[in-house]
């Protein structure tokens, strides 16, 4: 039979193809797209992973948590927190040119001040960077921050080519981007993958040890979960939680459920009815078993969310707690109010789709009305920034382990986010927020954020559902390659041993 | 003269997807920039890359950007969609051409086979895998090719593309059996039908009184007369190949033009989506051209 023939040719072409040479490539499959390589374009999950592996950052974080020197070797803080004094070792770009004070005041002018920048919140009080000399940065403020250090570690503030950005504008993070990081860019194919080289020139002596890393974009779960099986790639940037036994139970490849800042929520608008009316959101509240939520979409790995804030965050309080589980309760509030019947329009993306099976069952049971409507990405995201919604269901994580982002992105109605574009202002918490960015004793900032944390829960500008580890499948020949909470991988202390 | 009527069927399809794109809502730039932007970055985004124009203005300088041969800069990635489409035809081209030739033969053996032994037991046996063939969901049977080849056996790659051109015979096998698993039904009907009807005609008893042999007739007239309209039937399902390459390129992460158009379509990266469908429309009017190329070949009444 002619289908035989075809069969035998290729598996011939398959006995006689190229044998797996000793690996030096580590290939990382995931469903988040790098679409830009420039580190203040966007704040998109995909390119965060890449756009630490490409720009070094002054100071950074250890495997452990603690912070390092990075760029900068060491610095001074003046006594009322405006000033930052920064001494910069000596170091090169990929290209060979040095890294020069300027090019630090340069790269954090740009995500401060640049009108182009995604995300300058972390960044927002400063006032001017100035180079004093070649290797020593100034950087005044406005106002104190108390994470100001901690957020230079944020992806968005990796250190680029003044020379470089100044000479070639947007093609410099198109094609050949200079690079300050541990690794540079070998070759993008944009839509497909983009692969790295180690640095020649990275300021850590020795690092990286993996020379090459593919990073390459499946945007499918299962084709990902199979190419991890049949050891096409190294690692998985997310197994879904239902095959997560799958994977483990595969030879040579296990799941590591790593710690994160991811927080599940629901989202009301309070700019609408009929989320608008506070009973309203209590009642949606109590109407929820968020355990049963919990473990029935995440088959038991992730936690049930007890606070406003991700609870890999400083500050976070075990202690609060929005309405516990009460249909009957929530129902009686429904009733008295005269609201039985309510509906609710719930907007979801259709990942969403059994999250919004099992609150709309809940909900409908104590009385609401739910009507589901799935929406692609693209409106989704339109429609929440405008405010087009009337409840829906999503995530966020925080890009430190510091709360001061998390409260403006999440809980803060006057920092630009409009609390996740809930419309929660209460100006109490506003006020709060900005108290604790510029508290420098950390006890105190501590019951800044308990309060902020006690009234949210009061208020509900969110119902959280559950803090959900990141759920990465590994080779068992990788080793000391994790996904930190900051959503950056260890790549430049990560090994590749054996076969 | 048929590649000129290509010219206002191109423009059509432009006018078409353009005005489709710019109805769909959803902000490129929001998805571009991530949720934590300000509406001020969005703004002056839009601003900077032209999408704050009137349409019309929006879709003129598309088009003399066009006639100039310039399909445009995606939005995303700010490289050109030339590049893009570089990119990513070549693997899709590849792709829709290994289908065709695995999928050829089996057509031609099983149609024949089942067509000479009408209601035989083979025959029966064909049609009833034909049947199938045809009710397995594509995305369903790759998945589980894929465990099975992929992860159970590890005879072939699960995804990619691959570097050298035996690698991506390699890589787009089981992409191309997926794919072929429901095309080949298809085609098996049709030409075995148009087999039968050709084998019951008066010509194939003229033959006969004539002396002819079995054989010689069946490949010199029932064959020719009875591909044509399957051949048809082929053109359209390359076509349909082209655009349905976006079920196994999604589960074999294989980066085509499948992939590239879905991914540009959820990012609203119009330019990259224009650009795409054009390239397709283009490659359909070839095919199309093509197979009437051939059927003239086959039978001279036909004019291409």
């Amino acid at each position: 039979m002619h289908m035989n023939g075809i069969v035998a040719a290729t598996m011939a072409v398959l006995l006689c193809g190229t044998p797996l040479a000793a690996q030096d490539t580590l290939r990382i499959a995931s469903g988040s797209k790098v679409t830009s390589l420039d580190p203040i374009a966007t704040a998109a999950a995909g390119n965060i992973e890449a756009y630490g592996q490409l720009y070094t950052h002054l100071v950074r974080k250890d495997h452990d948590g603690t912070f390092k020197p990075g760029l900068a070797q060491s610095w001074d803080i003046s006594p009322d927190g405006l000033t930052y004094t920064f001494e910069l070792r000596p170091s090169k770009f990929s290209d060979g040119s040095d890294i020069t004070a300027d090019d630090v005041a340069f790269s954090l002018l740009r995500v401060a001040k640049d009108k182009s920048s995604a995300y300058p919140a972390g960044f927002a009080p400063i006032k001017e960077v100035t180079a004093v000399d070649a290797d020593t940065v100034k950087m005044m403020l406005d106002y104190p921050s108390a994470p100001m250090l901690s957020n230079l570690e944020i992806f968005n503030a990796g250190i680029v080519s003044k020379a470089d950005v100044e000479k070639r504008g947007e093609e410099a993070f198109t094609v050949n981007p200079v690079a300050s990081g541990p690794y540079m860019v070998k070759e993008w194919k944009p839509n497909d993958r983009l692969t790295l080289a180690a640095n020649p020139n990275y300021w850590r002596e020795g690092l990286p040890k993996i020379k090459t890393v593919d990073l390459i974009e499946v945007s499918d779960d299962n084709a990902r979960a199979t190419m991890l099986m049949a050891g096409e790639i190294d690692v998985d940037r997310h197994v879904p939680w239902p095959q997560i036994d799958e994977v483990n139970n595969s030879p040579n490849v296990s799941v590591k459920l790593e710690p994160s800042t991811v927080l599940y929520l629901v989202l009301p608008n309070l700019a609408k009815p009929p989320f608008d009316n506070p009973i309203v959101r209590k009642a949606a509240a109590m109407a929820l078993d968020r355990a049963a939520i919990t473990n029935a979409v995440t088959l038991g790995h992730a936690t049930v969310a007890n606070s406003t804030l991700p609870n890999a965050l400083n500050y976070y309080d075990k202690n609060v707690s929005p309405p516990a589980y009460d249909p009957a309760g929530a129902r009686k509030l429904l009733e008295d109010a005269g609201l039985l019947g309510t509906e609710i329009n719930m907007m979801i993306v259709p990942s969403y789709a059994q999250t919004a099976t099992l609150l709309k069952a809940q909900w409908d049971a104590v009385g609401f009305k739910t009507n589901v409507e799935q929406v692609d990405v693209g409106l989704f995201w339109s429609n929440l920034t405008s405010g087009e919604f009337e409840a829906t269901t999503t995530w966020y994580y925080n890009e430190t382990e510091d709360p001061d982002l998390a409260v403006r992105w999440a809980l803060c109605g006057t920092c630009g986010s409009k609390s996740f574009y809930t419309n929660y202002d209460n100006p109490e918490v506003d006020k709060l927020t900005e108290e604790a960015l510029r508290e420098q004793d950390p006890t105190k900032r501590g019951a800044l954020y308990s309060k902020i944390q006690q009234i949210t829960v009061d208020d509900l500008p969110q119902i959280p559902l559950y803090y959900a580890p990141y759920s990465n499948g590994y080779s068992d020949h990788v080793k000391g390659l994790s996904l930190t909470p900051a959503l950056q991988w260890t790549l430049e202390d990560a090994e590749l041993t054996g076969g | 003269m048929r590649l000129l009527q290509a010219v206002p069927v191109l423009f059509g399809v432009s006018i078409i997807t353009f005005a489709l794109m710019v109805a769909t809502p959803g902000d490129p730039i929001r998805l571009l920039v991530g949720d934590h932007a300000s509406p001020e970055t969005v703004a002056a985004l839009r601003d900077q890359y032209g999408l704050d124009a009137p349409i019309h203005v929006q879709y003129l300088k598309y088009i003399t950007n066009l006639a100039t041969g310039d399909l445009g800069k995606s939005l995303r990635y700010r490289v050109p969609v030339s590049q893009l489409i570089a990119q990513h035809y070549p693997v899709t081209l590849f792709l829709v051409l290994y289908t065709i030739v695995l999928t050829l033969p089996p057509v031609f053996a099983l149609s024949v086979w089942s067509a000479k032994r009408q209601n035989g037991p083979a025959d029966q046996i064909i049609r009833l895998l034909g049947v199938l063939g045809l009710a397995v969901p594509v995305f369903w049977l790759a998945l589980l090719l894929a465990r099975f080849f992929g992860v159970t056996l590890g005879w072939f790659p699960v995804s990619g593309f691959g570097a050298t051109i035996p690698a991506h015979f390699l890589h787009l096998f089981l992409p191309a059996l997926s794919t072929m698993i429901w095309v080949v039904p298809i085609l098996v009907r049709t030409l075995r039908s148009a087999l039968l009807d050709e084998m019951n005609r008066d010509y194939v008893l003229t033959g006969m009184a004539k002396g002819l042999g079995e054989r010689q007739i069946f490949r010199k007239h029932i064959l020719p007369n009875s591909i044509l309209p399957t051949l048809n039937l082929f053109a359209v399902i390359v076509a349909y190949l082209l655009g349905g390459s976006v079920i196994v390129e999604t589960v074999y992460a294989v980066p085509g033009m499948g992939k590239l158009m879905v991914e540009s379509i959820l990012a609203r990266d119009y330019f990259v989506v224009q650009g795409a469908t054009l390239v397709f429309a283009m490659t359909t009017i070839l095919v199309m051209l093509a197979v009437d190329v051939v059927s003239a070949l086959i039978d001279p009444r036909v004019t291409p």
